[in-house]
């Protein structure tokens, strides 16, 4: 479960990042005061359009990156007091996931089980679960430097779920991503929702949010501007599907500004 | 922990072809590949040197004598062609021309006492002063052995003092201070390119693949994962300048590199378990000051080549003070031993030389590890730094 409460972050902004944004102001507001909580077995999604401040909230979920403000409990674990105890019980996958292209699958998930503490026989049972899910035999022993996307994106997911985290945080995974290699990571984020897991998710995808949403909140200019589940959101759209609706949603928050 | 992600990324940086070339393959291949060459090609210029028949033109009132005398040199002194001009002009411009070696002119002076020899010679052109020379010498020779013949003397009448000058110094101490110089330069040298790569690799790069921030989802506390990467660049760092100082070695050793006898039994006799452990002991906290000032600069680059665009340059900078070696009379002491690198440099060549007292040892030890953990707290700071890790 995650309990977010007044979260706020606030960047310092450098001279590059000043010209290029055309502002005075030495510090930005990426995220503003926002509150909200990912029930287990539920999948949460955070929509916005580009610079809303979707990653900046989900790397302070994930801990890495500090909140200027606010609390973040990550199954009842005071992240912010605590953020190793809490990266525990956290995966983290987003669409632009690098691997190290000089090892071999196996040797990348060995590694991975070691940094999240796993012991010897749980390790090699996650691991004959997780090859086996995802078809990696084949695989296994070459590099990842010449795996296809798809074998890589595979590697990404067994890497995530090694350690087979409570809280999973999925920053547009299926982003730059073919509708095969994509479907593997629908596949997961299914799975972790019947499994119990708390999911977290950004997408600009509607038919995925569509697709796999149980709650979602709508984050525009740092701001949370709707918060509440698929079914109610669906019940006050103005519009015909969840695509428009959404424009709609943050032009009305750019007119109003 | 640490353990962990130190053999995970030596592991990573060992497949890495070209960390590979520059932590093992140039230095330890690089002293034997270029002192070879140098030897060789030195060796074949001598040789031609001295199988190459020098023409020697003669001007003046005696040339017939003089020739003589020329020809009846011994061989030793190497072949030689001598042509007597009767214009000295002529001379002059075959000697510019280099159609003429060695251009000879000679006179006597006004008391007809003291047969002058001017030589003229293309200083440029190898062994052609020393050539002259040691015409000159054998001639000089000759003629005073006549000349004291017809006066009745013996040379030992003639000279009432003979001075003979003894160096007290052994053979480590002026190896040493001569040539010391020459070791801390290549580890410094070596130690610096052999951090450069993976210090690169490691931070920089993992930002550029993108692996950073999947490394810091793990429950890993950040100054163990600093701690990890920093411990595979000093290796680095460490193995790329004792390869430097191996291939150097087996250079000494199967090379024939022209050196005496005397002074390669002082080498070998130099190459001891304690001078060993005292050479890596200096090299070690230099090589984490090293890594110290690179790792920063990797961590707030944004890119590979960024990276190596600003640490190329450092290299200069960091191993210009590791020239001062080469300069005799700079010598360790009280002020030296607190100089970051330089103290190194001169405790390196006190060391060969066998003259480093524990004192000074300790010294420069101490300063290097005080200013390698400032560097290593300035790495963690950077390493600490949201804007520098994530994009």
């Amino acid at each position: 479960m995650i309990t977010v409460q007044h979260l706020s972050k606030t960047f310092e902004l450098t001279k590059q990042q000043r010209k290029e944004l055309q502002t005075q102001a030495k510090t930005a507001n990426a995220v503003k005061n926002i509150s909200f909580e990912c029930q287990p077995g539920r999948v949460f999604s955070l929509l916005g359009p580009n610079g809303a401040g979707k990653t900046t909230t989900l790397r302070m979920l994930a801990t890495l990156v500090k909140p200027s403000s606010g609390q973040i409990q990550i199954q009842g674990i005071d992240a912010l007091a605590h953020p190793e105890e809490a990266r525990k019980h956290i995966g983290f996958l987003t669409g632009s996931t690098g691997l190290y292209a000089r090892l071999t699958p196996i040797e990348l998930i060995d590694y991975y089980a070691d940094l999240y503490g796993v012991t010897a026989v749980n390790r090699e049972k996650r691991k004959a679960e997780l090859f086996e899910l995802l078809n990696m035999h084949d695989f296994l022993n070459q590099r990842i430097g010449k795996l296809s996307t798809g074998m890589k994106q595979k590697v990404s997911i067994c890497r995530t779920m090694i350690h087979d985290p409570e809280v999973v945080i999925f920053d547009e995974p299926t982003s730059g991503l073919d509708v095969i290699t994509a479907e593997n990571i629908i596949k997961l984020i299914r799975s972790c929702k019947d499994q119990g897991k708390t999911v977290i998710f950004s997408s600009h995808i509607m038919s995925e949010v569509d697709l796999l949403c149980d709650d979602l909140a709508i984050i525009h200019k740092g701001e949370l501007k709707y918060q509440g589940t698929m079914d109610e959101f669906k019940a006050q759209m103005q519009t015909k599907n969840l695509t428009e609706e959404f424009i709609r949603i943050v032009q009305t928050q750019n007119l109003a500004q | 922990m640490i353990f962990r992600i130190f053999r995970k990324e030596l592991l990573d940086t060992l497949r890495d072809r070209r960390t590979l070339m520059t932590m093992l393959v140039i230095p330890t291949l690089i002293f034997p590949i270029v002192l070879n060459v140098f030897v060789e090609i030195s060796k074949s210029f001598e040789e031609d040197e001295q199988q190459k028949e020098l023409k020697v033109g003669v001007f003046g009132t005696n040339s017939q004598h003089l020739k003589q005398q020329l020809q009846q040199l011994p061989k030793s002194l190497g072949k030689k062609m001598v042509l007597i001009y009767s214009d000295s002009l002529k001379l002059d411009k075959d000697v510019k021309a280099q159609n003429i070696d060695l251009g000879l002119y000679h006179h006597y002076t006004t008391d007809q006492k003291t047969l002058v020899l001017d030589w003229q010679f293309d200083a440029t052109e190898i062994g052609r002063p020393e050539r002259a020379e040691a015409f000159n010498a054998a001639i000089e020779a000759i003629e005073q052995q006549k000349r004291l013949k017809a006066l009745g003397i013996q040379i030992q009448e003639i000279e009432p003092v003979k001075a003979n000058y003894n160096n007290c110094a052994s053979d480590e101490k002026m190896i040493g201070k001569m040539a010391g110089g020459f070791l801390p330069y290549i580890f410094i040298a070596f130690g610096f390119i052999g951090c450069m790569y993976p210090a690169i690799d490691l931070f920089t790069g993992e930002k550029e693949r993108g692996t950073i921030e999947t490394l810091l989802t793990t429950p890993v506390a950040r100054w163990k994962i600093l701690i990890g990467k920093m411990l595979v660049v000093v290796s680095s760092g460490m193995l790329a300048a004792s390869c430097s100082l191996i291939g150097l070695f087996i250079s000494i050793e199967y090379l024939d590199l022209g050196a005496e006898k005397e002074i390669m039994e002082v080498i070998h006799g130099m190459l001891n378990l304690p001078f060993i452990l005292s050479l890596l002991a200096l090299l070690f906290p230099m090589v984490i000051f090293f890594a110290g000032v690179m790792i920063p600069i990797a961590i707030y680059a944004k890119s590979f080549k960024e990276a190596q665009s600003i640490i190329t340059p450092l290299n200069i900078v960091m191993v210009l003070p590791a020239m001062i070696g080469f300069f005799p009379g700079i010598e360790l002491n009280l002020n030296t031993a607190f100089i970051p690198v330089i103290n190194v440099v001169l405790a390196t060549k006190e060391l060969i030389a066998g003259t480093l007292s524990f004192g000074y040892f300790l010294s420069v030890f101490s300063v290097m590890l005080l200013i390698a953990g400032l560097a290593v707290l300035l790495s963690y700071r950077q390493f600490g730094k949201e804007q520098n890790i994530l994009s």
